[in-house]
């Protein structure tokens, strides 16, 4: 009886938005009199902060200050379509709806600015909030002034719509083959997870998650950890808390409270180490990929992997309750050798558990 | 001072942690009803009868419907991507899990709305109940679902599959095939914010609904659909949400609430209780996953066999989608150049699964990050530098013919590596994600990886 230590390693991939494209995302930008910006996005923030992350976008693309941009994500009356917060998709296509939107507004802050310093608006650009001519700063006007010289000189509005869609990529039905990537970018992550197993208990700990991901640009590293950390309490509740079916593939027993349902809390808090790595995406917003997803997908199989390396058994289905890891010290299962084939969990395979050897399930091809 | 990269503080955080935040249930309307449902007592059964009498007697309440006060009772939530509806807003004829909406009842307080869902006369036939996925195609099968066991509309079949190269070629090579078993469960959303809804009727026909969905103009669809109303007689009030993780996709209470309002001509609110949240709301699936890799003695993985089932519970919802992107991500952060994945959407009498945060990916990734672990502790490899060899390089193509642009398998690895303090021998430490030569493209990867101007192979 004893406390044993192993460590496991998982490394992930993820797409951002929906599988297959298809998904828009529309968004639009106004100047108040005084330059400051309204910016109406659709995005649902439940936590992710896409609120956060798109004045962010816009602020630099726009070149005016973080404070001076408001987002309204409030109603479908004032913001134009997302299709969700789902799919990683907020910072990116989201990102790139607002983004696509304040570039026009830009084009126009520039339009005005030109009438205003008689200047070409292809020799204007816009720094910390004033438009200047390039090679000639002293010459400049402030976006608050080209704000009030819009609505009172020229009676004109500054606004930038923007809309952001891949299109649908038809997936063959024959081979599950593509005609163009149904996804809007890639992202990966690798984690490393070190564990303690109490063999007599079947209790897991896991005392440290050393978790690196690539997310292309990280519009704000604060919103990005707290993913990752976050995501990471998620992981650990898959792979070692939570079910909801206690006697899967039983219905019953399902716990209707938190006190029957063991969500993670503080008191599973691991030692966190997180690395961010930038390589960046093509189109994405300031090179940025999805995030939110991935977060709790590598810990799962590397926390399964630490328990092997700990104390030697191959728990695959989750969570790795103390009761599995007991049975499973218990039983010392060793894999079927069949000349080269090997063999695991030949007792939860189709073939055995279905009355007719997984017929219909195998050799689809006729 | 540039915005992109800094360390702001959240927008919102501050009303978060204050307690100022307005969710649904903060909002309160004047002679605003309570609502509560009808649910299924049982996994499966019969609805012999159905009379609701009483229960509009009841003083103090408002309105009661059933699926009759539906104009379009069943509405697919994907059908504009080609997946067709099965799902009835409130039950029909039949129940086919426990916890599913049959009748629902507006009256001026809870308990009341309560009372009168007790007074609501129904019979039910019970009926023979579906659990174990892996048994669908049994002769036994008990009919649940008027599709069959599995979803039948992937094309012309009743499966997912994604084929590409010579994968018996690849078993026949293989120095070692490798075979296990990966089961993630089902678990919770676990939102602080129980499912809520506010559906008021404005004095100018509109309804305003004060929704806690994850996707704004989604579930004004959803509820469009329903009523066959136009978009412009719907304003849905929302965008901050206490917790969704992808349970809030569903749509789940505000189209119930609209059919109650316009009935009862008054706004009425449904807050889910706890109970509910965890029993009738959906859950993340529970997957079935039998891998067999085809490897070499020195670490190449030569070709995949995958068998997927994804249990859908009672209807389709969002699992056909689901599914579709496992499929596309079932060779993981690695190039494999030979695979065959069949993958099903089984039907079963569990409360409908749906989207949770990781959709379709969490259960592969787990499936074969465990089986990667195994496949190197068999053939006696470092674990690290069995995925760095077979790491998606650029230049490589996935097994549904995407050409790779920009992928990090390596740089992801190795930064792990790094930050443990993991001795990574000189050849596998230098790796870059850059195209494979030499080594790192022998015979069985030539085929597949594209040609140099990025045309696909």
């Amino acid at each position: 009886m004893a406390k044993h230590k192993g460590r496991g390693i998982a490394t992930i991939e993820y797409p951002t938005g929906m599988n297959q494209n298809g998904d828009p995302s529309q968004a639009w930008v106004k100047l108040k009199p005084d330059g400051r910006v309204d910016v109406f996005s659709g995005t649902v923030d439940h936590g992710q902060g896409s609120r956060t992350i798109h004045s962010q976008i816009v602020a630099d693309t726009l070149g005016v200050p973080y404070d001076w941009v408001t987002n309204d994500n409030t109603n479908t009356d004032s913001s134009a379509v997302c299709t969700g917060t789902f799919a990683s998709r907020g910072t990116f296509i989201g990102g790139n709806a607002v983004r696509f939107a304040a570039e026009k507004a830009r084009e126009r802050i520039l339009e005005i600015a030109s009438r205003e310093l008689e200047i070409d608006p292809s020799d204007l650009e816009i720094v910390e909030g004033e438009v200047v001519a390039k090679g000639a700063p002293d010459r400049k006007i402030s976006v608050p002034e080209v704000a009030a010289a819009a609505t009172w000189t020229h009676g004109e509005l500054i606004t930038g719509t923007g809309a952001a869609l891949k299109p649908y990529a038809t997936v063959n039905d024959d081979d599950g083959s593509v005609e163009i990537e149904p996804h809007s970018a890639i992202s990966y992550a690798a984690c490393v997870a070190d564990v303690e197993v109490d063999d007599e208990t079947g209790e897991v700990t896991v005392e440290r998650l050393i978790q690196v991901y690539d997310v292309g640009r990280a519009i704000n590293p604060t919103l990005v950890e707290g993913q990752i950390e976050g995501g990471a309490m998620m992981g650990l509740g898959l792979g070692l808390l939570e079910q909801a079916y206690p006697y899967y593939p039983s219905p019953e027993h399902r716990g209707g409270e938190f006190g029957a349902y063991l969500a993670p809390s503080l008191e599973h808090l691991p030692e966190l180490d997180t690395v961010i790595i930038e390589n960046p995406s093509a189109e994405g917003p300031f090179g940025a990929k999805g995030i939110g997803e991935m977060a709790n997908n590598a810990q799962p199989p590397a926390i399964a992997s630490a328990i092997h390396d700990a104390v030697g058994v191959w728990v695959t289905e989750m969570p790795a309750t103390p009761e599995r890891i007991l049975r499973a010290i218990e039983e010392k299962k060793e894999p079927r050798r069949e000349g080269k084939r090997v063999v695991f969990d030949d007792e939860l395979s189709v073939r055995t558990v279905s009355s007719t050897g997984g017929k219909g399930f195998f050799e689809t091809d006729g | 001072m540039k915005a992109v990269g800094a360390r702001l503080p959240r927008y919102d955080g501050l009303a978060h942690v204050t307690g100022r935040t307005t969710y649904v249930d903060d909002v309160r309307i004047r002679g605003t009803l309570w609502v509560k449902a009808l649910r299924s007592p049982h996994h499966h059964a019969g609805i012999t009868r159905l009379e609701t009498r009483r229960a509009e007697a009841l003083p103090g309440v408002h309105a009661v419907v059933t699926h009759e006060d539906v104009p379009k009772n069943v509405y697919g939530h994907l059908e504009a991507l080609g997946i067709p509806a099965d799902e009835p807003l409130l039950a029909e004829d039949d129940v086919r899990y426990k916890g599913q909406p049959i009748a629902a009842v507006a009256a001026v307080d809870e308990d009341t709305a309560r009372q009168a869902v007790d007074l609501i006369e129904i019979e039910y036939e019970e009926r023979p109940a579906f659990f174990d996925m892996r048994k669908a195609l049994d002769p036994d099968w008990p009919t649940i679902h008027p599709w069959g066991p599995v979803y039948p509309h992937y094309g012309p079949y009743n499966h997912r599959r994604v084929r590409k190269g010579d994968v018996d070629g690849a078993f026949e090579n293989a120095d070692l095939i490798v075979e296990g078993v990966y089961r993630p469960q089902a678990i919770e959303h676990c939102p602080i914010e129980p499912q809520t809804a506010l559906v008021v009727p404005e004095p100018n026909g509109r309804l305003t609904i004060y929704s806690c969905t994850q996707a704004l103009y989604f579930s004004m669809g959803v509820v469009a659909a329903h009523l066959e109303w136009p978009l412009n007689k719907l304003k849905f009030v929302g965008g901050t949400v206490g917790g969704g993780f992808g349970g809030k996709v569903d749509t789940a209470s505000e189209t119930i609430c609209a059919v109650l309002a316009l009935k009862a001509k008054r706004p009425v609110k449904w807050r889910w209780t706890r109970e509910e949240e965890f029993l009738a709301s959906s859950t993340r699936a529970p997957w079935h996953m039998e891998i067999a890799d085809a490897v070499t003695s020195d670490g190449w993985m030569l070709g995949r066999r995958m068998l997927t089932l994804h249990d859908s519970g009672a209807y389709a919802r969002f699992s056909p989608y689901g599914l579709t992107k496992h499929a596309f991500h079932h060779t993981g952060a690695y190039t494999i150049p030979n695979v065959h994945f069949d993958g099903f959407v089984v039907f079963t009498n569990r409360t409908p699964t749906t989207a949770m945060r990781g959709f379709g990916v969490t259960s592969v990734s787990f499936a074969v990050e465990t089986h990667m672990n195994r496949i190197a502790q068999e053939l006696g490899i470092d674990p690290l530098q069995l995925r760095l060899r077979n790491a998606n390089r650029i230049g490589d193509t996935t097994a549904n013919r995407v050409v790779l642009k920009d992928p990090s398998t390596v740089p992801v690895v190795l930064a792990a590596a790094e930050r443990v303090g993991y001795d990574l021998p000189p050849e596998y430490a230098s790796m870059t994600a850059e195209r494979r030569s030499g080594d790192l493209l022998p015979e069985h990867l030539a085929a597949q990886q594209a040609s140099a101007d990025g045309g696909e192979a």
